[in-house]
């Protein structure tokens, strides 16, 4: 369990804030939570499938998501996944702790 | 954070149960990814396969999910089991010696734990057992004795400063009667403080309180073990204030103990409790105490040591015809007494005891066990050395494998524990038949409790760690690189010297077991064919108390008896006497012999009184005078016979005929005259000397209350016993006939024993030895297989077929040899250990060691043998090419 609380380990925590973020519109599929991510950041951010579901899973193991199985938009059993109590709380945390890091770098970037 | 533990935790068991369904779910989630995506890349089978290049590897994905998911530990531990059970169910035939070895081993144990836990260790079940005591006395011979005079009783009564309790009670066998019928009950006449002190309390009614047993005012009141009210009153819950007749005697039952309490003597389980002071004046009891707090058992037998000398000397002014030197120079022994009397663990621990040899047999069969799982183990590991050896080089730690290897050596030891408990548990019957008399009797509580599976699983565990560990790291150790190429067979070389030596010493355990089969297995043979000095054949013994209360009364019956039995047809002859003619031995008696113009000479003898024809009926020559007859009348000279023995230390041989002597002290010597001499017989045990023995008729005695008959019969006794009883019972319907019995069946169960230690020698030595043997077989034929080369090689320079087997032979008979050097001397001090078992023959017997020695090389050489002409026999083509 200790692994996603490594200090330093931003791609990891960036998925994990992602997936949060874009579970916040509703229960999501793996696909289209993938999709989602590639087509809102113009195809820059790509997921791969290797981290995406151990990410899920890990989520889902910590209490931040709940998972269901539902049946997809071309009628396929698909597993959905949707943010806790906890999620919510953890996915308002860590956007403040992005747009404070990120205007904190701006401030640097912008000074130089 | 901990509330996410929880749920994390709880998610993870939940898989852990629901293991199949979770594999199930990742991977359909999966296909529906990839099938989203190669729908999405234009559908067809070049989509599939570019959905399938983008996802990347989806084992290592879904390795990664389940890691997620599971117990790490958990799984590696599955993991390892379920290999370790597939390949031990590759080789059989390793697995079922292995399994059965150790169950064997572990079982034999376990069942002496539980047999010494139940006779020797489990507490009283009574308040606070760890501070009873029991009184006992030492003679200056060094005989324990657990009955003391009742004086000895009364006097501690007085005691103030060391018992916060004391207590007696005294077992006797009364007749019961009870529905037309009468039978033997065994009933404790326990003093009024026994239940008070023991703490306990009935399941019905009350138990016997000191008010019932004040001496004079007793009352008759009965309590009931719960075997005797389950057994003979059905149960009956009304039991109370209902009459049982003890001897006679109206007793008024007033409470039933639960079902696990049984006094304090484990060994006996009795009928019921009666007050001591309702029978007759008590003369002897076992006195138990509680000691007061602070007080130890060594300050005690001080402090009552002065009362213990003033109760001896009370005994000596009423029987003054005892020797008081001896008497007086008895000492007092306080014994804790918290896991039951003395007399269980006197019987089965003190000295070369039934329970040392057996635990001394058992270690021995989990020492061959433990050796032959080691070498087994060591044999796979060699055979699996190029296995181990590609896995680390394919990077696997050498911990990871080690642990794999410790878990089928874990998997093999569990189960043959497993097996062993069971075995244990069943054959717990089996073993006390072979300890006691009577199993049934006995307060021997067999429940299996916690400690059993305990002690079975812990010796398992320590079997499995020791003898599994050492092989696995030398499996793993050694360079590994030599396996891989080709040089396997030097490898597997460098096993063998530490293999032999486990072997050897295999061989040596099973030395010792044969060895000492041998020598019971002999012993037993010899008591079974002593010379007893009388006829054992046909011999039937039944001890009869007649109802009759005065001495005129019993006479008639005596009498009586005697003119109707002997017209039963099968009835060859026929007696009574005091004491049987073997299985107890007499009473000891003191006596004086006259000695012209000297003093009496005191002398120590045992006595027996017989009726006429006794020496006839039981096969005794009579070697010089004349037998018992009706001319020794009650007020005729009394007169004695006695045996050569008697005969030739007193009398110096044939001239014994009208000596005297007597019974009553120094003045009495001219009392008997010797009208006979009788020859030489034992009269307790098989195994005793010849000793002096004297005999006095019963007809110039009082009429005993009750006799020994002694039936000669015709055809095999047994089938004489029913009319027997009949015709006693329609002399007297109130008669106890107790301990119907052939002197073969006495013997026998003399020699219960020698006949245990024997079978049970015997039964491990077979398998020490078979094992042993599958040991020497295996570790030739895989010599063998690795040596086919070099043997083709010698063949072809010229080797004979002969020269071949030696060489192979050589390596058998030089461990074989190793075996015997070791074994020999451990079997000889072990045999010393058991010498003064053995009967007729000494513990270094040369035969028995010649031949057990020989059964072992005839064994091992066999095993060794087979194996070697399969080489031999080799064409020396082939084998060259072999490899």
């Amino acid at each position: 369990m200790g692994a996603q609380d490594k200090p330093g380990d931003l791609v990891q925590g960036t998925l994990d804030m992602l997936v949060l973020k874009t579970l916040h519109q509703g229960a999501m599929h793996g696909y289209a939570i993938a999709e989602f991510i590639q087509e809102t950041s113009n195809h820059v951010l790509r997921v791969e499938e290797g981290a995406l579901y151990p990410a899920l899973h890990r989520l889902e193991l910590r209490g931040l998501l709940a998972s269901d199985w539902g049946v997809s938009e071309n009628n396929r059993r698909a597993k959905y996944y949707q943010l806790t109590g906890a999620g919510r709380k953890q996915l308002a945390a860590e956007s403040e702790r992005w747009t404070l890091m990120t205007s904190a770098i701006a401030l640097v970037m912008d000074t130089a | 954070m901990p509330h996410e533990r929880i749920i994390a935790l709880w998610l993870r068991v939940k898989a852990l149960v629901h293991r199949a369904k979770l594999e199930r779910d990742l991977d359909e989630e999966l296909a529906f990814h990839l099938a989203m995506r190669a729908a999405k890349l234009g559908g067809g089978p070049a989509a599939h396969l570019a959905a399938r290049r983008q996802f990347g590897n989806p084992a290592r994905l879904r390795e990664t999910c389940r890691e997620l998911w599971t117990f790490a530990a958990l799984d590696t531990l599955w993991q390892d089991l379920r290999y370790a059970v597939r390949t031990l169910a590759k080789t059989p035939a390793f697995t079922v010696v292995a399994v059965l070895s150790l169950a064997l081993g572990i079982g034999a144990n376990t069942a002496l734990f539980s047999l010494a836990d139940v006779m020797l260790l489990r507490a009283l079940p009574v308040k606070n057992p760890q501070e009873l005591v029991q009184f006992v006395r030492t003679h200056p011979d060094g005989a324990m004795m657990t009955n003391l005079p009742y004086s000895v009783y009364t006097s501690f009564r007085q005691d103030r400063s060391t018992l916060a309790d004391v207590f007696a009670f005294w077992a006797s066998d009364l007749a019961l009667r009870s529905g037309g019928a009468t039978d033997q009950a065994t009933a404790h006449r326990i003093s009024g403080g026994f239940f008070p002190a023991l703490g306990v309390n009935a399941l019905l009614g009350r138990t016997i309180a000191p008010e019932d047993d004040r001496p004079g005012a007793a009352s008759r009141v009965a309590v009931l073990s719960h075997a005797f009210w389950s057994r003979r009153m059905g149960s009956d819950p009304a039991i109370l204030g209902a009459t049982v007749r003890l001897s006679d005697e109206a007793y008024t039952v007033v409470g039933v103990m639960p079902p696990g309490f049984f006094g304090v003597d484990r060994s006996k389980l009795p009928d019921l409790w009666i007050p001591l002071a309702a029978g007759p004046a008590a003369a002897q009891a076992w006195v138990l105490g509680r000691l007061k707090p602070g007080i130890s058992a060594a300050q005690a037998r001080v402090q009552l040591g002065p009362l213990f000398r003033q109760a001896l000397e009370k005994e000596l002014e009423r029987a003054p015809s005892r020797d008081r030197q001896a008497f007086l120079s008895q000492k007092l022994l306080v014994n804790p007494a918290g896991q039951g009397t003395a007399d269980l663990r006197w019987r089965f621990w003190k000295g070369p005891s039934t329970l040392k040899i057996l635990l001394g047999l058992t270690g021995l069969v989990l020492l061959i066990a433990c050796a032959n799982l080691a070498n087994l183990l060591m044999a796979r590991a060699a055979a699996r050395s190029r296995e181990i050896a590609i896995r680390l080089a394919l990077g696997a730690g050498r911990w990871r494998i080690v642990r794999q290897l410790l878990t089928e050596s874990l998997l093999v030891s569990l189960s043959g524990g497993a097996l062993g408990l069971l075995a244990a548990v069943s054959c717990h019957g089996a073993m006390l038949g072979f300890l006691i008399r009577d199993p049934q009797s006995a307060a021997l509580d067999f429940r299996l409790d916690y400690r059993l599976p305990c002690v079975a699983l812990a010796l398992a565990m320590a079997t499995a760690l020791v003898f599994g560990l050492a092989p696995a790291i030398r499996a793993t150790g050694a360079a590994s690189a030599g396996a891989l190429n080709g040089k396997s067979r030097q490898r597997g070389a460098a096993q063998i010297p530490l293999a032999k030596g486990v072997l050897a010493v295999q061989m040596a355990l099973s030395l010792v077991l044969l060895v000492g089969a041998g020598l019971f297995a002999r012993s037993l043979r010899n008591l079974g064919a002593a010379d007893l000095g009388f006829a054992r054949d046909r011999l039937l013994l039944a001890d009869v108390s007649p109802s009759a209360k005065t001495p005129a009364a019993r006479q008639q019956f005596w009498t009586r008896l005697m003119e109707r039995l002997p017209q039963l047809p099968g009835v060859s002859s026929l007696a009574l006497a005091g004491d049987a003619v073997f299985g107890n031995g007499g009473w000891n008696q003191s006596v004086w012999i006259e000695r012209p113009g000297q003093p009496a000479r005191e002398t120590h003898v045992s006595e027996n009184h017989v009726s006429a024809g006794f020496f006839a009926a039981a096969g005794i020559p009579v070697l010089a005078g004349r037998e018992f007859g009706a001319q020794d009348r009650e007020n005729a000279p009394p007169v004695a016979l006695v045996n050569r023995s008697f005969a030739r230390r007193f009398f110096g041989g044939d001239n014994a005929i009208g000596q005297r002597f007597g019974d009553r002290g120094p003045a009495s010597s001219g009392r008997y005259t010797v009208v006979g001499v009788v020859g030489d017989a034992k009269y307790g045990t098989v195994r005793e000397r010849m000793r002096p023995m004297v005999f006095h008729p019963l007809s110039q005695e009082e009429a005993m209350d009750s006799l020994v008959l002694h039936v000669r019969s015709a055809f095999p006794p047994a089938a004489l016993a029913p009319s027997i009883r009949r015709e006693i019972r329609a002399l007297d319907s109130d008669v106890l006939i107790t301990e119907v019995r052939t002197l073969p069946q006495e013997i026998r169960g003399q020699l219960r024993q020698d006949r245990m230690f024997a079978t049970l020698a015997g039964f491990f030595a077979l398998l020490a030895l078979s094992l042993g043997a599958i040991g020497i077989y295996g570790m030739v034929a895989y010599r063998v297989a690795h040596r086919t080369a070099e043997i083709g090689v010698r063949m072809a320079l010229g080797a004979q077929r002969s020269d071949v087997l030696w060489l192979i032979m050589r390596e058998t008979c030089l461990l074989l040899a190793g075996g015997a050097v070791l074994g020999v001397p451990a079997a000889l001090a072990a045999a010393r250990l058991v010498k003064s078992l053995l009967f007729g023959l000494g513990p270094s017997d040369p035969l028995t060691i010649v031949c057990a020695t020989g059964t072992l090389f005839a064994a091992g050489a066999l095993a060794g043998f087979l194996p070697a002409r399969r080489a031999a026999s080799a064409e020396p083509a082939l084998a060259l090419r072999s490899d």
